[in-house]
């Protein structure tokens, strides 16, 4: 097979697997509407404010509503406890919300 | 028009032939390529697709949290503090919520318990989230006991276990009665762990809780864009990680231009005057040089996308999951909808394809211009 | 006929190594015959065979190929002229390294947008004609000189030019090959072709090839002004 040949088979072939996520994306999405919703009566129902994604610790685990002192009990410079705070920035009403905490 | 297409499939003929004489160094090439565009997509594609996810499921969160703070920790509000603020205007509802941790030493895992005045939920019976009926295995019927406050023992019966599709808000929860929530967690009558406003209008929500703070100073309102702002920020990529992969892969791409950029080699150099030489011109070179370029970096941007989008939308993330979970014994399966943004992807092409080629082209441009009668010497 | 005025070639202009290849050369070549150009090495024989060729432009002076002159062409016409017009045998070939005798053949070809086909079957026939079309997916690394040679005058002759140039075409051969490159360039010759070689390899200059020898020394012309 000429060589140019074969570079365009490859090239398209990956150029129809992209289009072809790309259709598959449109398609979940528009499914994944219903799933939001029903997630979202139960958040409602419940009155949820986080998602469930860092269990290991209070602070971790509900993220907007943990206070000031928490995070930083042992020492403001003591190192991170858990895995999960080297890559989550602290929640925004502690880095200056809406309202100041005295 | 045949003419010129057919000038390029020549081109690129003799590109990929330049290629492969080097296969070994140009395959590994490929692959370090393709590896640092795979982990670059995988981490923009999982981060937007969450937070896309957290934004549209938190919208439904409550509009206002009142939590009372004292010695700067969090405290039991009284729920008498509702009559204090029931007449601000723009509350519509005031309800007290009541909600806790339990550590469970023997699973080495930390439940989410939460009081609902859900009507299905007889009282003795809790509901569970899936991460922790898959952890214990557990089913509807089976009996859970737990240690109350006093020490002693008090047992529970599944009555449900929640949805695994909404496992990202309730992978840990336990959803209990209130009186049975009560005299497990200790919390006495009149108090509850903070209380849920309901407000109508969002542009009223900071003027709302100014008063609340000015009417209950020991307490602190908690907005619903200030949640939606921190989940916002989750795996942004100002923090931690998010930006030690972008930094990394953008190093990776600089040092991979950096080599192409510094130059051709005696023997480039000499080819290219051969092919001047046997009657190139200097377009023919350049273009041939862009298909140099192209050939790498764009193969390496498609497939490293397609594999990441693969590995975050088709595989769960699975290279990401340890890193996630951490030390959590409880998280949630990341079936995650493709919401793709289009400018990550726009970005990523840029970042990936443009400073590779241009660094290919580049140095070859003044070898290209000079006479082949150099070839000769 | 090729006419070549008042031609030099300065390299280095201006520089401290600054170096006359050429001076005030004036020659004419007829066509269809072969000329040599002979002398030691450095005398400049390479520098006239690239000018010639449209490999590089004079310093001053003019060139004309067949009346139309051909040193004040911008680079894409003068590349246009020398891929149909000449066909350039280098000293060392200068084959593409990687590539196949097949492929080396065709190189020249490539940017003109030629139909595939077209062009491998061309590319077949010249190495056939010169008994390599064994040899046509041999890389060109491994080929024995006699054949890399034979190669790179097929990749000469792709465009069917109407004058070969040819630079000191035997300097690494033997007796052998030498011999087998003059009985190619004679039948080349008889096909009508030009040839223009420079050599200072006697087998070549007192072959019954040679029509006219023009001697050059430390870039100017032996004898002297223009030879009829």
């Amino acid at each position: 097979m000429r060589r140019s040949t074969l570079y365009i088979t490859i090239s398209s072939t990956l150029l129809f697997v992209s289009l072809f996520f790309a259709v598959f994306s449109v398609v979940k999405i528009k499914q994944s509407h219903e799933v939001d919703f029903r997630m979202g009566r139960l958040v409602r129902e419940l009155d949820l404010t986080d998602l469930a994604l860092f269990t290991e610790a209070g602070y971790t685990r509900h993220l907007s509503q943990t206070d000031f002192t928490t995070p930083f009990q042992d020492s403001p410079m003591s190192f991170e406890h858990f895995p999960s705070g080297s890559f989550v920035a602290p929640p925004a009403h502690l880095r200056g919300g809406h309202v100041k905490n005295h | 028009m045949s003419k010129t297409i057919e000038r390029q499939l020549h081109l690129v003929d003799f590109t990929i032939g330049s290629v492969l004489r080097r296969k070994g160094k140009n395959a590994a090439l490929l692959l370090v390529y393709t590896l640092v565009v795979f982990a670059l997509a995988s981490v923009l594609f999982f981060t937007r697709a969450l937070r896309t996810q957290a934004a549209s499921v938190l919208k439904n969160a409550p509009e206002i949290i009142v939590q009372r703070t004292l010695t700067g920790r969090y405290q039991f509000i009284p729920v008498r503090y509702a009559d204090s603020i029931k007449n601000i205007r723009g509350i519509i509802a005031i309800k007290p919520r009541l909600w806790g941790y339990y550590y469970d030493g023997g699973f080495g895992a930390n439940y989410t318990l939460i009081a609902s005045g859900v009507d299905s939920l007889k009282p003795g019976t809790i509901a569970i989230g899936i991460a922790i009926a898959k952890l214990r295995k557990l089913q509807i019927g089976d009996i859970v006991p737990f240690t109350g406050s006093d020490g002693n023992p008090q047992t529970f019966t599944i009555a449900k276990i929640l949805s695994d599709e909404s496992a990202l808000v309730s992978a840990d929860l336990v959803v209990i009665t209130e009186a049975d929530y009560r005299a497990l967690s200790g919390i006495p009558a009149g108090y509850a762990t903070d209380l849920v406003l309901t407000v109508r209008n969002p542009r009223e929500y900071s003027t709302i809780a100014e008063k609340i703070s000015r009417l209950l100073p020991d307490t602190r309102p908690i907005v619903k864009t200030e949640i939606l702002r921190t989940y916002d920020a989750v795996f942004s990529w100002r923090a931690g990680i998010m930006l030690l992969v972008l930094a990394g892969a953008v190093l990776a791409f600089f040092i991979f231009s950096f080599d192409k950029a510094t130059g051709l080699s005696a023997e480039e150099r000499k080819e290219i005057g051969v092919l001047k030489a046997i009657g190139w011109e200097t377009s023919d070179v350049l273009a041939m040089k862009f298909w140099e370029g192209i050939a790498l970096s764009l193969t390496a941007f498609f497939l490293g996308t397609i594999l990441g989008y693969a590995h975050v939308f088709l595989g769960g993330g699975l290279f990401f999951a340890p890193i996630l979970k951490g030390w959590s014994t409880l998280y949630p399966s990341f079936v995650l909808t493709p919401h793709i943004n289009f400018g990550d992807i726009i970005a990523l092409f840029f970042l990936s394809v443009v400073p590779y080629t241009v660094s290919t082209i580049t140095p070859a441009w003044r070898v290209a211009t000079i006479d082949p009668d150099s070839v000769m010497r | 006929m090729i006419n070549i005025q008042n031609v030099s070639k300065v390299f280095n202009a201006g520089r401290p190594n600054e170096f006359t290849a050429l001076s005030s050369i004036s020659l004419e070549i007829h066509l269809q015959e072969a000329t040599i150009l002979k002398g030691p090495s450095g005398s400049g024989k390479t520098t006239l065979l690239s000018l010639i060729g449209c490999m590089a432009r004079p310093t001053s002076g003019r060139i004309f190929v067949n009346e139309k002159e051909i040193t004040s062409l911008p680079e894409r016409f003068l590349t246009r002229i020398r891929r149909g017009t000449f066909g350039f045998i280098f000293q060392r070939f200068n084959l593409l390294r990687g590539f196949s005798a097949l492929e080396n053949v065709m190189a020249p070809a490539y940017p003109t947008g030629e139909k595939y086909s077209l062009l491998k079957r061309r590319a077949l026939d010249l190495l056939a004609m010169l008994d390599l079309d064994h040899k046509q997916g041999a890389k060109s690394e491994w080929l024995s000189g006699g054949e890399a040679q034979r190669v790179a005058i097929a990749r000469a002759l792709i465009h069917d030019p109407a004058i070969i140039i040819a630079d000191e075409p035997t300097a690494h051969l033997d007796a052998k090959l030498s011999a087998e490159f003059l009985s190619i360039m004679e039948i080349l010759k008889k096909e009508g072709k030009t040839l223009i070689i420079a050599s200072h390899d006697p087998l070549i200059y007192d072959s019954t090839l040679t029509g006219r020898i023009v001697e050059i020394h430390g870039g100017e012309l032996a004898h002297g002004g223009t030879i009829a």
